[in-house]
């Protein structure tokens, strides 16, 4: 964007609850279920049927707004926001104005961009959250043909929405944010954050000015069905206003939508088609007092959140930003991660080894096995490999019992006989092996079947040609090696390769 | 008047009087003939004071398996699924709901003549109406035809069509009675209700259903330490001081209110046999050994502006769910749901459902609410405070309940506009929340005439005893024909 431009974004993010029923009546609230077959009087606005909060949804709602440091009101109301809408049973969708269960809250991000992914700090940004507000969700529309159909399953599914204050001037951020909240519900348990399922959903508004200038007219963005095109759209429509600015025109206040399909913002309705909600006290609801003991059951249900961990682990641990954010993309993988490197700590190795270590081999061995088993990483804890036993993989090579080759063999063996690495070592006879006689016989065997390399590394030698010779040598290490079963000490073996290339060089 | 018992002949006497009333718009005849053949019977006795007793149920509180019309065409031929928790209750209590009673369309009146489905006479005089909005109730149990009957209370609909009918109507305090099955008009203001043939029997029946319900948040059991809370102890220890808001007292709030029509024209706000009744049940009061202490209540000169605004604001949210989407009556087909809502609604809807739709509309539209709907609510706090004041001390206020008696059809009713504002003795209870009683006290040409208490929250024993006292004392007649089944 241009310089002299600033861009105001803020955003709107509806996350579905995580409970076992709706917010307001006992049907399941869950997604994918036969059409129509969680509904009950309640949830279908039958005429007397009458709304009764459930006290799950507002006990996750309040810890969401307090995992957004946003202050909870003692006292929480709920409004009616009426519209007509043949998805929407009662035509009023209970909601909160007036008083929302969270206030002025703030959540830091990390600026996009910002930073070196190998070492420098990510850049801070802090967004304010205006406030977090329980509501209930809509039903579906299913059109066919010259019929459409309705799915109340979700009518009165509960929601949070969460407010920002327009604090973001770019798509990236407002895409930083968005991953970084769904990182959040999902370390909370709150929500699945999932936005394909509609379980997360955004809406944004954004307006352009000139630097300096404060807000300008305000465009409400809607169908941003994934972080990627919350950004894509924002960028869009910050570059349609201020080119339509640039050339003399206004901005008019309006909702438009995102076209996937052809990457831009349509209009969707202008102002004046805007619904006038008629909001009013839900005189069905008595407020809600938040007493002491609710408030300390929030409080305890409250976890670090990821970002505060990932520079947790990146100042604790000595991992660099990539790495950590990997290790906290879901929290039972980082939970993983510290339990290892506490039982690698533990069992002798050292405090930077351990930590290196353990990430190295969760970025690697440990991430492809979950994709084999098709598990994603907060499933870690259903591979069949618990944290204490890649602790005794990467301690039985950090202690030189076993080799690099060797330690994989143990996890796979491991992983797939859920037995213990140590045992599996022991059992097996893949301890690292530094007998002389042994690693003599080794040595032998390999240039033995391997006449016509050793013959070349030697001409090499005699002939001065360093390359060569350490790459052919290395080549004899390896087979000799391998002829061990792999348990042969590295450093020896290298030795003894060494000394009969010499001696095989002088004969010459 | 006519006490004949005659057992065998129920049937006939419900049908006999049906046709001349109308108060039921579906009923199973046989069950209620059958309750009254054992009613009194050996073997129908034990289980409690409504074990075996048929009661009507006003179209708009929610029987499993019966209409839920609310006496509107929208909901023609909509059979509930479920049972509201008060009938439940009953049920529960070993009473059984017989048939659903006529009503102003969704409450909306003071006759029942708004009906979709036709209209329901008074059984003193069948030229006249029963009152509304829950005529049919109070019509069926005047008529001896159900010993009791729910009906709902917004702004007195149960206790203007109780005096009419010279019934006992019983309007709970808010919250004491669960509204889950109460299809809602003006969800803040009402209440389900009881009109029953005397104070005892509406007494038995509000202590069956009270009490706070999962299902209604906002129904709550009543608190420990409610003064006159002393239901089947027999003992009557109040402090026996009642205030009295005399018609003076009123029409001196009133003088120089806006829009407020019942008065500042010089016309009496009583009818003189209604205020010549009040005068008498003051007597009567006295006479029964009570104190009654004149008292004012200045914020009564917005109680009327105030509940229409309400009522109106909290109809027009209510009533948007029926658009046919899900049920009720809708066009065979439309080219898009805006059409079918607008044509459900166009077709199902009354001209005064549609009136009230509109003003409750525009009284919540968005830069207009402190002008109307929150300037309301105001004006209700201040009635709150008023009530708050005159009943320190005592057991309850003492009211007219209607400017009139019964009153009859086309140039004999009075208008619309004179009609609402005629709600004021009334509405100033559900908008200060609070218990109210009507009762009968007496017959004045040919129609009965009678009274009510407004009582503290939770207070409704301190009235049913005053009523139960005042009834043992000086019994009131019966309309002709009546013929005593529920003894």
């Amino acid at each position: 964007m241009r310089e002299d431009y600033q861009a105001f974004i803020g955003l709107e993010v509806h996350i579905h609850l995580l409970t076992a029923t709706k917010a307001f009546c006992s049907c399941r609230s869950a997604f994918g279920d036969e059409p129509n077959s969680n509904v009950c009087p309640v949830c279908m606005g039958y005429p007397g049927a009458m709304p009764a909060l459930n006290a799950e949804a507002l006990r996750i709602g309040a810890v969401v707004a307090r995992a957004l440091h946003c202050e909870l009101s003692a006292e929480t109301r709920f409004e009616r926001k009426q519209y007509f809408y043949p998805d929407m049973p009662k035509n009023y969708q209970i909601s909160q104005f007036a008083s929302p269960l969270g206030v002025g809250g703030w959540v830091d991000v990390p600026a996009p961009g910002g930073g070196d992914a190998r070492g420098a700090p990510a850049a801070i940004r802090r967004i304010r959250i205006k406030e977090c507000h329980l509501e209930e969700d809509a039903g579906k529309m299913i059109h066919s043909g010259d019929v459409t159909l309705v799915d109340y399953n979700r009518a009165g599914a509960p929601l949070l929405e969460i407010v920002t204050e327009p604090d973001f001037e770019t798509g990236a951020e407002a895409e930083a944010y968005l991953q970084q909240l769904r990182r959040t519900v999902r370390y909370l348990g709150a929500c699945d954050g999932n936005m394909e399922e509609g379980s997360m959903r955004c809406d944004a508004n954004v307006s352009v000015n000139r630097r300096g200038a404060g807000l300008g007219r305000k465009v409400e963005i809607k169908n941003l069905n994934s972080s990627r095109f919350v950004r894509l759209g924002l960028d869009y429509e910050i570059a349609r206003q201020v080119e339509l600015v640039e050339g003399g025109g206004t901005v008019r206040q309006e909702t438009r939508l995102w076209n996937e399909n052809r990457d831009r913002t349509e209009v969707m309705r202008v102002k004046e088609d805007s619904h006038d909600y008629r909001f009013f006290p839900e005189p069905d609801l008595p407020a809600v007092g938040l007493d002491a003991a609710f408030l300390a059951e929030v409080e305890a249900a409250l976890v670090e959140p990821p970002f505060d961990r990932e520079r947790r682990l990146e100042a604790d641990y000595g991992l660099d930003r990539e790495r950590a954010s990997s290790i906290c993309e879901e929290r039972a993988f980082a939970d993983y991660y510290e339990a290892a490197v506490a039982e690698a700590r533990r069992l002798g190795v050292g405090d930077g080894p351990a930590a290196e270590r353990t990430a190295a081999w969760m970025a690697g061995d440990l991430r492809r096995a979950l994709r084999a088993a098709g598990l994603g990483a907060a499933e870690v804890g259903s591979l069949g490999m618990p944290a204490e036993r890649l602790a005794a993989v990467v301690a039985l090579v950090d202690s030189g019992r076993i080799s690099a080759t060797v330690a994989r063999k143990v996890f796979d063996a491991a992983l797939g006989e859920g037995a213990e690495p140590a045992d599996l070592v022991r059992e097996r006879g893949w301890e690292l092996v530094s007998d002389p006689a042994a690693i003599a016989a080794a040595a032998d065997a390999a240039l033995a079947a391997e006449g016509a390399a050793l013959a070349e590394a030697a001409a090499a030698l005699a002939a001065g040609d360093e390359g060569r010779v350490r790459r052919l040598s290395g080549y004899l290490v390896g087979k000799a090696i391998a002829a061990s079963g792999g348990t042969a000490d590295p450093s020896a073996v290298k030795a003894a390769v060494e000394a009969r290339l010499a001696a095989a060089s002088k004969a010459l | 008047m006519t006490r004949t018992v005659c057992k065998d002949g129920f049937s006939a006497y419900l049908r006999a009087w049906e046709a001349r009333i109308g108060s039921f718009l579906e009923i199973d005849e046989e069950a209620v003939s059958k309750a009254a053949r054992s009613h009194g019977s050996a073997g129908a006795s034990g289980g409690g004071p409504l074990a075996g007793l048929p009661f009507g149920v006003k179209d708009n509180v929610a029987v499993a398996g019966m209409r839920l019309s609310c006496g509107s065409r929208m909901l023609d031929g909509f059979v509930s699924p479920y049972s509201a928790t008060a009938v439940a209750r009953l049920v529960a209590a070993g009473a059984a709901p017989v048939g659903k009673t006529n009503m102003d369309e969704f409450g909306m009146g003071s006759s029942t003549d708004t009906s979709a489905y036709g209209r329901t006479n008074n059984p003193w005089d069948v030229s006249r109406v029963a009152g509304g909005s829950s005529g049919g109730s109070a019509a069926a149990v005047a008529a001896g035809l159900v010993p009791f009957a729910l009906g709902s209370d917004t702004g007195g609909s149960v206790r203007q069509p109780a005096s009419f009918c010279g019934v006992v109507g019983l309007k709970p305090t808010n919250g004491a009675v669960s509204r889950f099955g109460l299809v809602a008009y003006a969800s803040s203001l009402e209440t389900i209700g009881v009109l029953a043939d005397s104070a005892a029997r509406a007494r038995a029946v509000f202590e069956a259903m009270r009490g706070a319900d999962p299902l209604d948040q906002t129904s709550r059991d009543r608190p420990d330490g409610v003064p006159g809370a002393r239901a089947g102890t027999g003992e009557r220890a109040g402090a026996r001081i009642i205030g009295v808001l005399s018609p003076e007292a009123a029409a001196r709030a009133l003088a120089g209110s806006p829009g407020d029509g019942a008065s500042g024209d010089g016309t009496p706000l009583l009818e003189p046999e209604v205020a010549a009744a009040f005068e008498e049940a003051k007597e009567r009061m006295r006479s029964l050994g009570y104190r009654l202490e004149e008292l004012e209540l200045p914020s009564l000169a917005y109680a009327s502006a105030a509940y229409y605004t309400i009522a109106l604001a909290e109809a027009s949210a209510n009533l948007a769910r029926f658009d046919g989407v899900r049920y009720g009556r809708r066009p065979a087909g439309a080219p898009n749901p805006e059409a079918l809502v607008e044509g459900a609604r166009a077709a199902g809807f009354g001209d005064e459902v549609r009136l009230r739709i509109l003003l409750g509309t525009f009284a919540l539209r968005a830069g207009f609410q402190d002008r109307y709907y929150l300037r309301a609510q105001r004006a209700r706090a201040g009635i709150r405070r008023d009530f708050e004041r005159a009943l320190a001390g005592r057991d309850a206020v003492l009211m007219p309940v209607y400017p009139t008696r019964a009153f009859g059809r086309g140039a004999e009713a009075p208008s619309p506009f004179a009609q609402k504002a005629a709600d004021l003795f009334t509405c100033c209870a559900n908008l200060a929340g609070l218990p109210a009683l009507a009762f009968p006290t007496g017959v004045s040409g040919g129609l009965p005439v009678g009274v009510q208490l407004v009582g503290a929250a939770f207070g409704e024993d301190a009235l049913l005893d005053a009523a139960e006292e005042y009834g043992e004392a000086y019994p009131t007649g019966r309309p002709d024909g009546y013929e005593e089944y529920w003894t």
